[in-house]
């Protein structure tokens, strides 16, 4: 029984069909990437499974049970961590208070105050915790968000473009992270348009285009697809142009 | 005791300025200097201090449900309007019959809350938010003022009391009768509108409401609250209903706001369905924006400060012109308010000096 399944799942806006009969599924501890071009779905996709959006037709089942009309708080603690497109850290707090807020559920006290310096540590980010998240540099920021979804305990972590705005070396460092997460059998899926740390993270693709999936398979599978490179080049030669793909 | 002890510590916390040791001491020297009103101030100055002191409600339930929790409503005045209405309502009915004062503060605080309660869940339970939240309060209490002031017929009697039309309840009303003040049947204890023990009434519970809110918000809920003003979408991936937790604020804020409605029947033993005109309003958004919406302390001077100066300025006739001007300048200078702003700046401006200290040492 897969971890997450979904069948037929689409939703429109106005006459616009942005997840179009989408079904995927995911295994207990896998590692999946879902790229695309610009307007393929991605996002809308990732805020159904999110649960902020609901679906016009289809259903989502995870853990075995339907969740589809279910709100994203239930759909938190059924074990779905998010870290968000847009940073989703909340700048007027501290480092502390912004993890202290999926921790306080179920820790408090010393506990708490435990779990804050581990997660810290593990995301490069000792030391911070009393200044204020508007201090801290964009990268950090990203980190302090996906540190905010461990922080849940998921049992699957949906990141949407967790990379976006880091330079080389904390691109680098994120991938190690969501590879150290993976191993200890959290089932990730990364929404990315950057191929560099999709090859980075070696997982298999799922694409998405048009609001369908497109292709699904290895990574090196879904590089050499002549279709696929056509989708990518021919809806969007600035992103190659910007380095975002080079296939 | 470990429970009171961390209560007592979250008066301190980072949500709300305050955490030195002079801002406390100055804090107590403040509560000294009102507590002895009654010795240094006329009998009409007292009863226009406390008069003042009833605002603080009105303008602690917006900041908490808009500087806190991110809901701007222009309608908080439909809860005070309510609650005093509702008081008023009860207390001629129970207070002067039967001595039963506790009833009549139920009903005033029940009803604005349960009009809450029922707003809340419509509005958000049904994921409306900025502006729409906004519209739809100031469209709510304009309604009331609406249906109240066509209520001057013989048949707008609850019990033995006439609503009164466009006069109120208790005005211009002849031998129809006045709402009364608080009268509690046991040990025959009075809070008449023009006593002194009215005015520490007030006074007592402005600082209690001010030092309970400082909890609240430096509690784990308050830190929700925050959460949710800065990206609800966010919060609710985090495990929290955000419609549940805005509704729970938003009762908290009619309770209080309902606060400033009851006090203020009382005070004066007349209310008029003009308290829920677009005026009333306004100036509670007024108070808090140019105060500084995020913190208690800053709402709590702005308002005494600019309470003071409407009725100054009611002399004039363009009270609201210069509060409407106050408000741009403090829009266009300082943003988040004129008292947060002017802290703020003072607090980076000690913080370079200290690091260029260091830095000489």
């Amino acid at each position: 029984m897969p971890l997450l399944e979904v069948e037929n799942l689409s939703k429109a806006f106005g006459g616009v069909r942005a997840v179009d009969g989408v079904d995927f599924a995911l295994e207990q501890g896998e590692l999946r990437c879902i790229i695309g071009p610009n307007g393929a779905g991605k996002s809308t996709f990732f805020k159904l499974l999110l649960g902020s959006i609901k679906p016009d037709r289809g259903r989502i089942r995870f853990r075995d049970r339907d969740v589809t009309r279910a709100e994203p708080h239930t759909r938190a603690h059924m074990g779905i961590g998010v870290k968000f497109q847009h940073l989703g850290v909340y700048g007027d707090l501290t480092v502390r208070h912004n993890l202290q807020l999926p921790l306080q559920h179920s820790l408090s006290g010393e506990a708490m105050d435990a779990e804050i310096a581990r997660l810290l540590a593990r995301l490069n980010l000792a030391g911070t915790e009393e200044r204020r998240v508007a201090e801290l540099a964009h990268g950090q920021r990203q980190w302090l968000a996906i540190g905010m979804a461990l922080a849940m305990r998921p049992v699957l972590l949906l990141l949407d473009e967790p990379t976006a705005g880091m330079g080389p070396e904390e691109t680098r460092e994120t991938g190690a992270l969501v590879h150290s997460v993976h191993e200890e059998g959290v089932t990730v899926v990364v929404v990315e348009h950057d191929m560099a740390f999709v090859r980075q993270l070696g997982a298999p693709v799922t694409v998405l285009h048009y609001g369908r999936v497109f292709a699904e398979g290895p990574l090196a599978a879904i590089e050499s697809n002549e279709d696929v490179r056509h989708i990518y080049l021919g809806a969007s030669r600035t992103m190659a142009a910007r380095g975002r793909y080079d296939p | 005791m470990m429970p009171l002890r961390r209560h007592l510590g979250l008066l301190v916390g980072p949500q709300e300025m305050g955490r030195t040791w002079y801002f406390w001491v100055g804090f107590v020297i403040v509560i000294g200097v009102g507590a002895a009103a009654p010795q240094y101030l006329g009998r009409f100055d007292l009863l226009n201090l406390a008069n003042f002191l009833t605002s603080i409600f009105l303008a602690l339930s917006l900041c908490l449900i808009w500087g806190f929790c991110g809901i701007l409503s222009l309608g908080q005045a439909a809860f005070l309007g309510l609650g005093g209405y509702a008081y008023g309502v009860a207390g001629i009915n129970f207070i002067e019959s039967h001595g039963n004062t506790w009833a009549a503060l139920g009903i005033g605080l029940a009803v604005p809350v349960l009009l809450a309660a029922v707003l809340g869940f419509v509005m958000f339970y049904a994921r409306l938010k900025g502006v729409y939240v906004a519209i739809l309060m100031l469209v709510v209490t304009l309604l009331f003022e609406t249906f109240l002031n066509q209520t001057a017929g013989q048949g707008w009697f609850i019990g033995e009391a006439h609503l009164g039309g466009n006069n109120g309840l208790g005005r211009f009303s002849g031998v129809i009768k006045k709402p009364p003040s608080f009268i509690f049947s046991e040990g025959g204890i009075k809070f008449l509108g023009k006593s002194y023990a009215f005015f520490y009434l007030t006074f007592g519970l402005a600082v209690l409401c001010y030092l309970g809110l400082r909890i609240l918000v430096n509690s784990k809920l308050g830190y929700v609250m925050v959460a949710i003003r800065e990206d609800p979408e966010r919060t609710e991936a985090l495990g929290y209903d955000v419609r549940l937790i805005q509704l729970i604020v938003f009762c908290i804020s009619a309770l209080l706001a309902s606060m400033s409605g009851i006090l203020y029947v009382s005070w004066g033993r007349f209310i008029t369905p003009d308290v829920f005109g677009v005026y009333n309003n306004i100036l509670p958004v007024i108070w808090v924006a140019v105060a500084g919406r995020k913190s208690l302390t800053a709402t709590v001077i702005g308002t005494l400060v600019l309470v003071w100066l409407s009725q100054r300025l009611t002399e004039t006739d363009y009270a609201f012109v210069v509060l409407g001007g106050i408000l741009l300048g403090a829009m266009m200078l300082l943003p988040e308010g004129v008292i947060t702003g002017i802290v703020d700046r003072g607090t980076a401006l000690r913080a370079r000096l200290a690091a260029r200290k260091s830095a000489r040492a």
